[in-house]
């Protein structure tokens, strides 16, 4: 049994440990204001808005659930909003965890944004606009898959 | 884990402990080595963990070095590993007696699918695809009706259970058969409403299928086992002399 237990901690140690990419990292998101932020929202297409943080432990979780829905939704728009973070560090989360991600990524590092745009302080929001650029539902905290694909659903009609 | 979903866990671990309680009421699992609530509750807890741990792995995040995340199942569990180690660990605890726990717990675990389920109330996450049906209703501040699919699911989880209990009690099932057709149910609910979920991946039905694979299997094999111990038990069919008279 110790053996087994051994065996299985060793393997998941080894699976995970993909901690650096190997690549380049991409570039650091451009920071944006609101208005321009609202500017990308009335583009006439359903969006999202996804506010995460390198330093947001739960957005690690989330931005799996994210990446997939980006390439699951081409028809609606995928913006990352990245708050309060180091250029260096939020490149780093981008290239670890959103490399596969179909979305824009953009920043606010004095984290005002989220509030101008009716939400909160808080990391992990996820902000789902429809074509008009109406906001339709917002979530706080982590969002699951079957949430991510419901919400989705609701704004790409 | 968040708060919503301690909630429907709340609620399948109520209707675990309920349905345990009712089926004892009824001589269940009498004579069974096996504590049923703990190594039932055990056996899930571990699971859960462990397809938690498999979701990470799978996203690549490392669990050593980031293991506080283990606790956030709402970023999603691995829906096989769960089912797989709950099944492995139960079967490791249960394993003195493991044809009878099984049989015994089969209806408690369906009864804990079910509120499990019924427990999207609490997470807001019991709606499905559109529906015009009297029933459906609508997200928060939204006006497209949807099937409240995971109600669906606990319904018939909960039939199934009830239905398992009954059974077990008035037909009297060759041992293992109630197992099987736990397994069976299980993936049967779950498969017959997931085109009725939107989902990103599309859910995972190879599962469900196998589940009602194994299920079939192990319905399969304890018939025959059971068929073949009536038929030694049988008492011989070939007449004896009548006492005190020597053959020819």
């Amino acid at each position: 049994m110790a053996t087994a237990m051994s065996a299985a901690v060793l393997a998941v140690s080894l699976v995970g440990c993909s901690d650096e990419p190997s690549g380049p990292l991409p570039d650091a998101p451009a920071p944006i204001t609101t208005q321009e932020l609202e500017a990308m929202l009335a583009s006439g297409k359903p969006s999202v808005v996804n506010v995460w943080a390198s330093w947001c432990i739960p957005c690690r979780s989330e931005a799996p659930i994210v990446s997939a829905a980006s390439v699951a939704y081409p028809d609606v728009t995928f913006i990352g909003l990245n708050v309060r973070d180091a250029p260096e560090d939020a490149s780093a989360f981008i290239g670890e965890f959103l490399a596969s991600a179909s979305m824009t990524q953009v920043a606010d590092r004095s984290g005002g944004i989220p509030r101008d745009l009716g939400g909160t302080g808080g990391v992990p929001l996820t902000f789902f606009y429809d074509a008009s650029g109406e906001l339709v539902h917002l979530h706080f905290g982590v969002i699951d898959e079957p949430t991510m694909a419901t919400y989705l659903d609701e704004i790409d009609r | 884990m968040e708060f919503s979903l301690l909630g429907a866990a709340a609620i399948g671990v109520a209707a675990f402990w309920g349905m345990l309680r009712w089926e004892a009421k009824r001589g269940n699992a009498a004579g069974c080595a096996v504590d049923l609530w703990d190594v039932g509750l055990t056996a899930a807890i571990a699971g859960l963990f462990l397809g938690r741990i498999g979701a990470m792995v799978a996203a690549g995040i490392n669990p050593l070095a980031d293991p506080g995340q283990i606790i956030l199942i709402r970023s999603g569990v691995a829906t096989p590993v769960v089912t797989i180690g709950t099944i492995t660990v139960f079967a490791v605890l249960a394993r003195r007696d493991l044809v009878t726990a099984a049989d015994a717990i089969a209806p408690a675990a369906l009864a804990a699918l079910a509120g499990w389920h019924a427990g999207c109330v609490t997470s807001n996450a019991c709606l499905g695809t559109e529906s015009g049906l009297p029933w459906a209703f609508a997200l928060p501040g939204s006006e497209v009706t949807r099937h409240p699919v995971g109600l669906y699911t606990a319904a018939a989880l909960a039939l199934a259970a009830i239905a398992l209990a009954m059974w077990k009690q008035h037909g009297r099932p060759a041992p293992g058969v109630v197992a099987g057709f736990g397994l069976i149910a299980a993936g049967t609910a779950r498969l017959a409403t997931e085109p009725l979920r939107v989902s990103l991946t599309g859910g995972p039905v190879v599962l469900y299928g196998a589940g009602i694979g194994v299920g079939c299997a192990i319905v399969g094999v304890a018939w025959v086992r059971d068929r073949r111990a009536r038929a030694r038990a049988a008492p011989p069919t070939t007449r004896e002399p009548p006492a005190g008279r020597d053959a020819p």
